[in-house]
């Protein structure tokens, strides 16, 4: 087994990316524990950077209880999102330079405060500046999203591109136990729960701020904090509109190429 | 694909509704899960028709009638048994339970749970075809509802037929006890979570019910006159699942919580048989 190459095998991992093509896992040839995953994924990060991307916020993952319990763990797992994987709102997304995406709808935080390390609920729901209905799409670069946690945090949550629609006052919105739904051409193709988000989204800002405090880094004012999945991941169609529709919180909009 | 909208007209009862009449009673009284009806009733009238004797049966035998509950409704659950189409069953008054009651252990045969938006309504439906008027006007309010269906067919092994015919798979419901007008509440897009020791075992919300917790509703109206046993007012309507349902065990403590009507709780005895 080889020791891990970190820029190499961040390497491996963009270009699968940037090709559209799947990649053998990591850990198939190369042994990784979580903090080398991180590692590799700040490189994939850095390397977006260096082409001109910059980091605009997080996004959680692994953030219901079926999922930690089918991935073996028990706690949750981030990935970074830069600029250029915001789709606008309304806008279109060709997904001929994706491998095989699919879409859940979110619940996503605007910050307004930095955070970092242990916070309590109070200051999670203080650090809000917004709140909005948002959707993510996902692309394993691996085969059949079939990975270890420590392959998946390498490669970056399986992060593609997320949008939002116009965010709320964070003030009088119930985040606990709204309804969400995937509209395809008008037909709903899922639907759940906020509450399906670790119990109540604001936990998941709770945790990204403790993950950042591990990482050492910050959540800076004006992030955006992906919260996590309120249904499981569905294809993402070709040719189709999309509306990601949330209780109170009107609805995220996506045409796909 | 199958309709599976009863009509006006069901078949004669025959031996072979006699026959799945007397299997399920048998299964009924004896507490043991019996072989599929299918074999006995392979088509949705004469199905309906075994229900229809079953609720003459129990009605005669003084059981009241408090409701209908509606049943596949998931999109997922119709593509599972073939059909295009929910179906109901009948709701009798001992099978309701209030809030936060404990359900004896061995109560329902192969119990399950999912939590629904119950609706009670305030006048009779007797229309041919229904409005959503109507059915607003007629809906004095709703109630958040978790039911514990029960299977009397071995390990819930049914086709269609088999679960029209055994009453739609009913077992026991359990409402909330907060009324909450129509007007105040988004049922299209309320959040539902159901939970075990603080562990979501099943969340939705209403779209997951047709697409509408009312259209369901609304489909059980125009269906039941067909049947010619129309809703009346005093009725409990539980319309269809929010989220996928759950096997339940004993010592479970099930909550739901439906956003905008609350929450809703039922617990079930621990199994004390070989104690007794």
């Amino acid at each position: 087994m080889n020791q891990p190459n970190i820029a190499a095998l961040a390497e491996t991992l963009d270009d699968a990316t940037r090709s559209a093509r799947t990649t053998a896992r990591l850990t198939d040839t190369t042994p990784l524990d979580i903090p080398t995953a991180y590692a590799v994924q700040r490189a994939g990060i850095d390397r977006r950077r260096a082409r001109g991307e910059s980091l605009i916020g997080v996004k959680m993952g692994f953030t219901s209880r079926a999922k930690m319990a089918q991935m073996g763990v028990d706690d949750v797992i981030w990935g970074l999102l830069t600029d250029a994987m915001l789709v606008e709102d309304g806008g279109v997304l060709d997904t001929g330079g994706l491998i095989h995406p699919r879409i859940e709808p979110e619940i996503a935080f605007l910050l307004g405060r930095p955070l970092s390390g242990r916070i309590s609920p109070a200051e999670a729901a203080r650090a809000v500046a917004g709140v909005a209905v948002a959707y993510e799409v996902l692309d394993s670069r691996y085969e059949d999203f079939r990975f270890t946690l420590p392959d998946v945090i390498a490669d970056n949550a399986s992060a593609a591109h997320f949008g939002n629609a116009p965010w709320h006052d964070p003030d009088g919105v119930h985040l606990g136990n709204l309804g969400l739904t995937v509209e395809v051409d008008g037909r709903p193709v899922a639907t759940g729960s906020s509450a399906a988000v670790l119990g109540h989204p604001l936990r998941s800002l709770t945790a990204a701020a403790r993950l950042a405090g591990d990482a050492g880094v910050v959540l800076e004012p004006g992030f955006v904090v992906l919260a996590g999945a309120a249904t499981a991941a569905v294809p993402l169609p070709a040719n189709a509109h999309l509306r990601i529709a949330g209780a109170g919180l009107g609805a995220a909009e996506v045409t796909t190429r | 694909m199958i309709d599976t909208s009863p009509v006006s007209d069901p078949p004669r009862p025959g031996t072979a509704v006699d026959a799945a009449v007397a299997r399920l009673l048998e299964a009924h009284a004896t507490r043991t899960p019996c072989a599929p009806v299918r074999d006995l009733v392979d088509d949705i009238d004469t199905a309906y028709a075994v229900q229809d004797r079953l609720t003459e049966h129990w009605l005669a035998e003084g059981r009241r009638l408090s409701g209908r509950k509606i049943g596949l409704t998931s999109p997922a659950v119709q593509h599972q048994l073939g059909v295009d189409a929910p179906d109901f069953g009948m709701l009798y008054a001992d099978m309701a339970v209030p809030d936060s009651a404990e359900i004896p252990a061995g109560t329902v045969q192969q119990a399950r749970a999912e939590a629904e938006v119950a609706l009670v309504l305030e006048a009779d439906l007797t229309h041919e075809r229904h409005t959503v008027a109507d059915l607003l006007r007629a809906t004095a309010f709703a109630l958040p509802a978790v039911e514990v269906c029960g299977s009397r067919i071995r390990d819930w092994d049914i086709t269609l037929t088999d679960t029209v015919a055994d009453n739609a798979s009913s077992g026991l419901y359990v409402l909330g006890s907060r009324p909450v007008p129509l007007r105040d509440v988004d049922l299209r897009l309320a959040g539902m979570v159901l939970e075990r020791r603080g562990e979501q075992i099943s969340t939705g919300a209403g779209t997951a019910c047709l697409g509408h917790p009312l259209t369901a509703a609304l489909w059980l109206a125009d269906a039941l006159v067909r049947l010619g046993r129309p809703l009346r007012a005093g009725d409990t309507v539980l319309t269809g699942a929010l989220g996928p349902m759950v096997p339940v065990a004993p010592g479970d403590v099930l909550q739901a919580r439906i956003d905008g009507l609350g929450d809703v709780r039922v617990a079930f005895a621990p199994d004390t048989a070989e104690e007794a």
